[in-house]
């Protein structure tokens, strides 16, 4: 958070916001102590529910959409660091993406990174089916967490994970509210080592290659 | 038979009695994302039945002659199958809830023990901005608990950037 605050403060442009989002089912609780370090300027809110994770289909975090003046999505859910802190691990530079971020601002529409609807389209994945059961197992876990059923949300949780086995959100969420080894037999690493050197974000496209 | 379980409203505490509930229990409905405290059968099926008053409560829909209606939007029941979703019980009329979402293709899932319900988004209601591609709206707290939309931004570019603290 820090680095995107920098970063919005010396875009200062009236017309470009950010709004960062936290997935966090603990809330303000666990979200509130990383927003006032940073002291944004920028809109920071809190989603304990997951709801933008589940209306814009998202997978992981840090995902980022950007959205034009209109209200339209002009790039879709790609991954957006907005520093290089991990990159040993995911090996995507945040550079150029924060470069295209400035493009936009400055150039809007006529930014070659803006996309247009097919091509927005064309990246846009419709959910599997299953994706609407994950969500509803995830919200269903999530009430029991909250009203005090912390053993019983365990194996709706599972459920999420099972039917929608790609949502970093939905395993690395449930397995912060419990001993990840004990209540899922796993953690946030082993999962790692398991995807045996494939991607964990979906590799980043800045440009589509010019169609000839 | 059915067997009825414990809930709210009078109407249904007579059914309960009338009925002779043994499998009594509170029901927790979870419908648009908002807990409604029902009186739901148990009656060993996986199906949901909730009083007319509680669909209302909960859902906001009620029962027309022209189908299952909440504002504008109307789903006919199936005239053949009307028995799957309207029971008249004595004095109290039930609607199956549960086959409703099938019908209407809405995800629901439920906690046995904890006698919860949770019905997700309907079929119509999931990734309509694939097609117009316009950003799904939100409305979230910030770490004051004012309230913040999506739609208030309209006329600025947004980025729109997730994390987490986990």
């Amino acid at each position: 958070m820090p680095g995107w605050q920098k970063f919005y403060h010396d875009i200062n442009d009236k017309n470009f916001e950010i709004i960062s989002i936290a997935q966090d089912t603990g809330g303000a609780k666990d979200a509130a102590p990383w927003i006032n370090a940073a002291k944004p300027e920028y809109t920071a809110l809190i989603d304990d529910k997951h709801l933008v994770t589940q209306l814009y289909n998202m997978v992981n975090v840090p995902t980022a959409v950007w959205i034009n003046e209109k209200g339209m999505i002009v790039r879709p859910n790609e991954v957006a660091y907005v520093d290089n802190r991990y990159k040993a691990m995911h090996l995507i530079d945040a550079g150029p993406y924060l470069d295209a971020i400035r493009d936009w601002v400055a150039n809007g529409d006529r930014s070659a990174f803006v996309m247009s609807e097919q091509e927005v389209k064309e990246r846009l994945k419709p959910p599997s089916p299953e994706r609407a059961t994950a969500d509803a197992e995830f919200a269903l876990a999530e009430y029991l967490y909250k009203n005090g059923k912390g053993a019983d949300a365990i194996a709706h949780f599972k459920e999420a994970q099972r039917l929608d086995p790609d949502n970093w959100n939905y395993k690395r969420q449930a397995w912060a509210l419990s001993d990840a080894e004990k209540d899922y037999g796993t953690s946030f690493m082993k999962e790692v080592q398991k995807l045996n050197g494939r991607p964990y974000y979906e590799p980043r496209k800045l440009r589509e290659p010019k169609k000839q | 038979m059915l067997k009825y379980c414990i809930c709210v409203s009078t109407v249904c505490l007579v059914a309960a009695v009338v009925s002779r509930a043994a499998d009594q229990r509170r029901c927790t409905v979870i419908y648009d994302g908002v807990a409604t405290e029902v009186g739901a059968p148990s009656e060993g099926s996986n199906d949901l039945w909730v009083t007319m008053n509680d669909l209302k409560n909960a859902t906001r829909f009620v029962v027309k002659p022209q189908g299952v209606c909440r504002d504008e939007l109307c789903f006919p029941l199936p005239k053949s199958r009307k028995a799957e979703f309207i029971s008249k019980k004595g004095a109290v009329t039930w609607f199956n809830l549960s086959a409703f979402a099938t019908l209407v293709k809405q995800p629901t899932v439920h906690d046995e023990k904890n006698g919860v319900w949770y019905f997700g988004k309907r079929e119509d209601e999931r990734g309509t901005y694939l097609a117009s591609l316009k950003a799904p709206n939100f409305t979230l707290p910030d770490v004051n608990g004012k309230m913040h939309s999506l739609s208030d931004y309209r006329g600025k570019k947004v980025l729109l950037v997730t994390w987490a603290s986990w």
